[in-house]
Order: structure tokens, then C-alpha cells, then sequence
């Protein structure tokens, strides 16, 4: 039986950003564009995504005079990435 | 990378890319703590060696609190010029470790204040055990061998008498923590070539 693939979690970005931040404990902004490669806006629109669903926390700061964004990844966003992960498998299976 | 989306073979292709990368991104070692603690607490210790050597007076004795001022503003200067973009959870332990180490030490220097303790003794020991765990941790043999070496040489203190153990003292953190640095450092910096 298939389980249902998480939509906000179905994309190579935001995917990209959960797996960093499932590896780290928080990342900021300037480490998620170098690993991902993607330009500053569309990550700043998947983080908006991603934090709206509860899935990161957001902190803004300050270094200097620079802004700061530093993401962390939320026990929720945790969990609904261990579902994805499992529903992953669950196609892949039932691919073979 | 795009906010498209991708089958089920590639999502998680990209999943293990994007955590081992994030990993090895992170295991870069930086030796520079150790260089500024260790080179500060060896010269700290020649200065007060032959300050009281030359004058006998032990109110030279206040020049090891030098160690604390000197290491915090070369850190605090250091952690300006190294910008962290990540935070693992390896560097959570160690910054741990290192905060109760240097709460320790702090405590120890306020009693000698009071009492008569072998401060020298007590602080090879701290200062090895912290950084055998440290080498420990990041699982680095250097480290763990100076900090173990570290540990055992406690003891020189009771055995070398006089002022000559300040500079035994001294000699000690450049074994345990300047040369370990020094490597850390050096391999580093081979991982970014």
C-alpha cells in the first residue's frame, strides 16, 4: 500500500534543506545556500514554506551590522521527515 | 538545487548527499583554541619564572591571572575572524566541556586565595582531561595522546622543586596542547586543498 508522499517535503529544495538541517544541529542562511546551491531568493521562500509548516525554527540576528538567519530543524519537522523517509521506502519496495 | 519535484530514488539519493556533505563540511578540525591557550599559559609561565627568579618577590605570583585575560580577548578576537556558518552537535559537547574545564580552573585560582593547594598539579590534570576528551570526541589521536600524556605528567610537580616547575609547567601545555594544535591546524587546512 502506497503511503502518501508529504507534499511540503516533495521538493529537491526544501528537501535539501531538511536533510542539512537533520545532519547539523542549526545552520545559517550563507551554509544552506553554499551546500544547496540555490539563489538567496528561492531559499528564503522554501524557508518561509518550511517554517510556516513547523517543520524549522527561524532566528534572526545580527553580526556586525550584517543580518544573521540561522534555521534550526523542529521535533515536528523530525518526525514528518522520518515519515517521508518511510513512505520513500514504501515505494521503493513495492518498485522491486 | 529547485523546488521541483523528484522521484522517490532520487529524494533520497539527495537526502544522503546533503547529510554526508553537511558532515565532512563540519569535521574540519580548528586548532586555534589550543594554540591560543597553550602558547599563552607557556609564556604566562616564562614571564613569571624569571620575574621571580630576578626579584624573589611573590606577588609575581598575580601574573598568572594573565592566562585567563590574554586567552579570552585572543579568543573572543580569534571567534571574530572565524566565521561559523554551522553548529554540530560535537561542537556543542566540546564547547561544554571546555566552559565547566574553564569554571573549574577559575574556582581552583580563587582558592589559592585562601589555601595552600598544588595548583600546579591540578591544573596539568584539568586542562589534560579536557583535552583528551576533546581528542576523544573527534575521535583525533594527537589530541587524545597529548591530553592522556598530559594527565600522567601531573605529577612533575611534586618531583621538580623550586621555580623551575613553572617552567616544567609551561613546557608541559606546549607538548599538550601547542603541537596537537599545530597538526589539527595543518590537516585542516589539507582538506581544503
Amino acid at each position: 500500500m502506497f503511503k502518501e508522499l508529504n507534499p511540503i517535503l516533495h521538493s529537491e529544495l526544501r528537501l535539501g534543506i531538511m536533510s542539512i538541517l537533520l545532519s547539523v544541529e542549526e545552520a545559517d542562511f550563507v551554509f544552506i545556500r553554499d551546500e544547496t546551491g540555490a539563489t538567496a531568493g528561492n531559499i528564503s521562500v522554501q524557508i518561509e514554506k518550511l517554517s510556516e509548516a513547523g517543520y524549522i525554527e527561524v532566528k534572526k540576528g545580527f553580526v556586525g551590522k550584517r543580518t544573521r538567519t540561522v534555521c534550526k530543524i523542529t521535533e515536528k519537522g523530525v518526525d514528518a521527515f522520518e515519515e517521508y523517509v518511510e513512505a520513500l521506502k514504501s515505494y521503493l519496495e513495492i518498485n522491486r | 538545487m529547485e523546488a521541483k519535484n523528484l522521484n522517490e530514488k532520487e529524494s533520497l539519493e539527495l537526502i544522503s548527499q546533503m547529510i554526508r556533505n553537511s558532515r565532512l563540511k563540519l569535521k574540519d578540525g580548528n586548532g586555534i583554541p589550543f594554540l591560543i591557550w597553550g602558547y599563552t599559559t607557556f609564556f604566562v609561565s616564562l614571564l613569571v619564572f624569571f620575574l621571580l627568579n630576578a626579584t624573589g618577590d611573590y606577588h609575581y605570583y598575580w601574573f598568572w591571572f594573565l592566562i585567563p585575560v590574554i586567552g579570552s580577548i585572543a579568543m573572543f578576537i580569534s571567534r571574530k575572524s572565524i566565521k561559523k556558518h554551522a553548529r554540530n552537535f560535537i561542537d556543542r559537547v566540546i564547547g561544554n566541556i571546555w566552559i565547566v574545564t574553564g569554571i573549574a580552573a577559575f574556582l581552583i585560582s580563587l582558592c589559592t586565595f585562601y589555601y595552600r593547594i598544588p595548583v600546579l598539579f591540578i591544573m596539568i590534570l584539568l586542562m589534560g582531561m579536557g583535552t583528551a576528551l576533546t581528542g576523544l570526541v573527534i575521535k583525533f589521536k594527537p589530541l587524545i595522546i597529548s591530553g592522556f600524556i598530559g594527565m600522567g605528567s601531573c605529577i612533575i610537580p611534586f618531583i621538580i622543586k623550586g621555580n623551575e616547575q613553572i617552567i616544567v609547567f609551561g613546557v608541559i601545555y606546549l607538548a599538550m596542547m601547542v603541537i596537537p594544535g599545530h597538526i589539527l591546524n595543518y590537516k585542516g587546512k589539507r582538506k581544503d586543498v
